[in-house]
């Protein structure tokens, strides 16, 4: 496996991951508005600051209004987490994988951007025909990933596609608990209640862990809980332990890994033990903060050990490899 | 289905599918039978579904003067282009024996020069080939053989002569979309191929990987093979993963490929420097190494000469091929055939005149109006007059081009070449064509089953190149039902 190529693979992996948990947030975020009640409002800002695109929206629009805010996330060129920028990136990245991808895989890569490119201005306008869009983006999403699963040789590249999707689930799972900060509440302690349910509610199915979280931990939505549920539940594929768990298991097959192995079982510990749920909000938005911090940590150890181990200097011939790499062929 | 009769009766040229009268040839007779099934609402849905296809499939290719524009969908007409096995086999014998022969002339050179010394080939033709390399003289590959991929242009004539118009012994590109064609086809028509015995054209991929697999230094282990791209923004960056893809090669970048002080080709892989057996490159000569070519290259890898004349890696085609890929060469090529194979060449040669013999130019330049000029050593269609199309004024200019250069220029007569049925506004409209075979050679020699048919879609045009407006058909060998 090419370094060159692991690189472009692990990407292509963290958009096609990012562009659906996008769809997913707009979607929920939406659901939410509906049950607002009056005198309550929704800091859209807030939701770009969570996706740590504020900075950037302000350069190119004066006014944060839906609209505004849908077609910077959605279809803005300008922005290179936005859901076409992603799917581009994805499909250009396919395009120069296909020797390592199995064909289908470039098929419905092309397939979803010229989906995207085509209704992607549609979906800005209504929220009808957005939520409609967003829905198929996920599912041409959900697609590729059972493609990728059943038909690509779970080889080198395969563990690639894994850390990739992983480590960006995970960052966004920290994000999206970080959604409650939006909301700002009418000066009503009874109505604040309820609505924090809704919110928390919508943050359970924004991730597809509510009727999981019913099931697993608890009929009633309890904001302790399911911070704790996502965080730390390894039997839900969302959770940010559960991701940490997959990256170990796709790194144990990587080679000369022990080093970024340690740091992934490490956080993960730090992680169990450290009973963020028991946090205040600004506390709880901190902790959010160090863990994308910790996550970013663990992207640079893995470029820096497989994608430009190169670039200082030539290391010696690792002759001991050739069967590692024959049998991923 | 219509066919444009008005368009036919203006056609001098020779139909490869039609008879003067416009019933069908033989060969293509079961694909008109299955055409007049279909209802012009029939058809443009197939090939409303074809435009569609070739959007899916990602099927692309580059125009340079589009900046920014990197893939651009293919052009492809539905009526394919039909010959009957019979003739096939002649040609394909033809195309064996002219690889076969240019190898044998390409080796000569870069070593004895037996055919100079013999006095069949001029040595001043030599001296003044761009492509001959003397970093290259004293080797001889493996089996002796050097170009182990060609993309060999023919034409028909108005009395259907085939001629070979040009030996593409470089980096000829175009049989991913002989073989994507194929599966268009396929998906589209279904049914035609039920009914016509159409000769499969899929066994390449591992034709050529069993050619590359030859090459490898160390024989009896399975040998890494890479395919050596220029990058994403080559015209041919398509085929070039394509290829990989088929072969299960590495597609690699120069910037991705070390030699070591052992000269050895290594791959800079995510579980450290892996060995290298065969590069198929498909960057020019002058890009392979700056170490010994240009020096500003950033596409090649240093050292790879070296490497390669050591013995350490194998490189197809082989530094130095394009020698015999050479406009004034080729026409010389029925003299090589003779001379190494002691064989009257199968395949005709365009009659050809020289530029830097004093009688052949003086005839050129007293034709101009007649006759087609090409440079020696460029590809792709550039840099040509086309003298009953071009005003006299750049005649004029072209015939100052020849004077200061003789030796670069070449001419022949321009040839009425054949057309084809092609779907222009729902009717069948004559379209001018030509054929690309692939031929390989190195432990085997092989031809492809008819190859890559390009097309002028415009009206009376004779530029297939698809960096000129050119479109391609699916080339269908058939097995007639009488024989």
């Amino acid at each position: 496996m090419l370094a060159r190529a692991a690189e472009k693979l692990y990407w292509m992996a963290r958009n096609l991951e990012r562009a659906e948990n996008t769809a997913r947030l707009i979607n929920s975020t939406t659901h939410v508005l509906l049950d607002l009640p009056l005198g309550a409002s929704f800091g859209w800002t807030n939701l770009l600051e969570i996706v740590g695109l504020d900075d950037l929206f302000h350069q190119h629009y004066s006014q944060a209004d839906e609209e505004a805010i849908m077609r910077f996330l959605i279809e803005d060129a300008r922005n290179p987490g936005s859901i076409l920028s992603c799917v581009q990136y994805a499909r250009e990245n396919t395009r120069t994988l296909r020797e390592i991808l199995p064909a289908e895989i470039w098929e419905r890569t092309n397939g979803m951007y010229l989906y995207i490119k085509e209704n992607a201005t549609i979906a800005c306008r209504s929220r009808r025909n957005r939520y409609m869009v967003l829905d198929n983006i996920i599912e041409q999403r959900h697609a590729i990933v059972g493609l990728i699963s059943g038909t690509m040789g779970h080889d080198l590249a395969y563990q690639l596609v894994k850390l990739g999707r992983n480590i960006e689930r995970a960052d966004m799972t920290t994000r999206i608990l970080d959604i409650g900060s939006a909301v700002r509440f009418p000066q009503d302690g009874v109505l604040h209640e309820t609505l924090m349910e809704r919110i928390w509610m919508s943050t359970l199915n924004s991730l597809s862990a509510y009727q999981n979280y019913r099931r697993l931990v608890n009929m009633h939505v309890r904001r302790n809980d399911v911070v704790n549920f996502l965080l730390c539940d390894d039997r839900l594929p969302r959770s940010v332990v559960h991701c940490l768990g997959e990256m170990e298991s796709c790194l144990r097959l990587m080679p000369q890994s022990q080093q970024l192995q340690m740091s992934v079982t490490e956080l993960s510990h730090r992680i169990t033990q450290g009973h963020a749920e028991r946090l205040d909000a600004p506390a709880l938005h901190e902790y959010m903060d160090w863990l994308q911090t910790e996550l970013g940590r663990i992207n640079d150890a893995l470029t820096q050990r497989y994608f430009h181990a190169y670039d200082n200097g030539m290391p010696p011939p690792a002759s001991d490899q050739a069967e590692i790499e024959f049998a991923e062929q | 289905m219509e066919i444009a009769a008005s368009e036919y009766a203006d056609n001098t040229a020779y139909d490869e599918l039609l008879e003067p009268g416009l019933s069908p040839r033989p060969a293509a007779k079961p694909l008109f039978d299955y055409l007049n099934s279909l209802d012009q609402a029939e058809l443009a849905a197939r090939r409303q579904a074809v435009d569609a296809t070739i959007k899916a499939m990602g099927i692309t290719f580059t125009v340079y003067s589009e900046a920014g524009n990197i893939d651009r969908a293919w052009p492809f007409d539905p009526i394919p282009r039909v010959m009957a096995r019979t003739e096939w086999e002649r040609i394909q014998a033809g195309l064996k024996q002219r690889l076969t022969a240019l190898n044998l002339f390409i080796n000569d050179l870069y070593n004895e020069q037996h055919i100079v010394k013999d006095g069949v080939f001029p040595l001043e033709v030599l001296a003044g080939s761009g492509n001959f390399r003397p970093q290259c003289v004293g080797v001889t590959p493996r089996f002796g053989v050097w170009a182990h991929i060609s993309g060999t242009d023919l034409v028909r004539d108005r009395d259907g002569t085939v001629y070979v118009l040009e030996d593409n012994l470089r980096v000829p590109s175009g049989v991913s979309y002989m073989l994507e064609n194929r599966q268009i086809m396929k998906r589209i028509f279904p049914e035609v191929f039920r009914t016509t015995h159409i000769l499969p054209v899929d066994d390449y991929p591992i034709q050529l990987f069993e050619t590359l697999a030859a090459l490898s230094p160390r024989p009896g282990e399975h040998p890494v093979i890479a395919v050596l791209t220029p990058g994403i923004y080559n015209s041919a960056y398509f085929e070039h993963s394509y290829l990989a893809q088929q072969m299960g090669a590495y597609l690699v970048e120069g910037s991705d490929l070390i030699v070591g002080s052992d000269n050895v080709v290594y791959m800079k892989s995510i579980s450290g420097l892996q060995r290298v057996d065969v590069i198929y490159r498909r960057i020019d000569d002058g890009f392979l190494d700056p170490e010994v070519f240009r020096p500003d290259s950033a596409l090649g890898v240093r050292g790879l000469m070296r490497a390669w004349k050591s013995g350490k890696v194998g490189i197809a085609n082989a530094p130095g091929a394009g020698v015999a890929d050479d406009k004034v060469v080729y026409a010389y090529v029925p003299q090589i055939i003779r001379y190494y194979l002691d064989q009257d060449p199968i395949l005709a040669n365009v009659p050809s005149y020289l530029c830097m013999l004093d009688e052949q130019r003086e005839h050129v330049l007293a034709n101009l109006d007649k006759l087609v000029v090409k440079p020696a050593n460029e590809s792709g269609g550039y840099g040509m007059l086309i003298g009953p199309r071009a005003t006299a004024e750049e005649r004029a200019q072209f015939a100052e081009l020849i004077r200061a250069n003789p030796r670069n220029y070449m001419a022949q007569p321009t040839l009425d070449i054949s057309t084809a049925p092609t779907l222009v506004d729902g009717q069948l409209a004559p379209r001018h064509l030509d054929l690309r075979p692939f031929v390989l050679q190195s432990d085997r020699l092989y031809a492809t089953t008819g190859g890559l048919t390009r097309v002028a879609l415009n009206k009376g045009s004779l530029v297939v190149n698809s960096s000129q407006g050119g479109g391609s058909k699916d080339t269908w060998i058939v097995q007639e039902e009488d024989s």
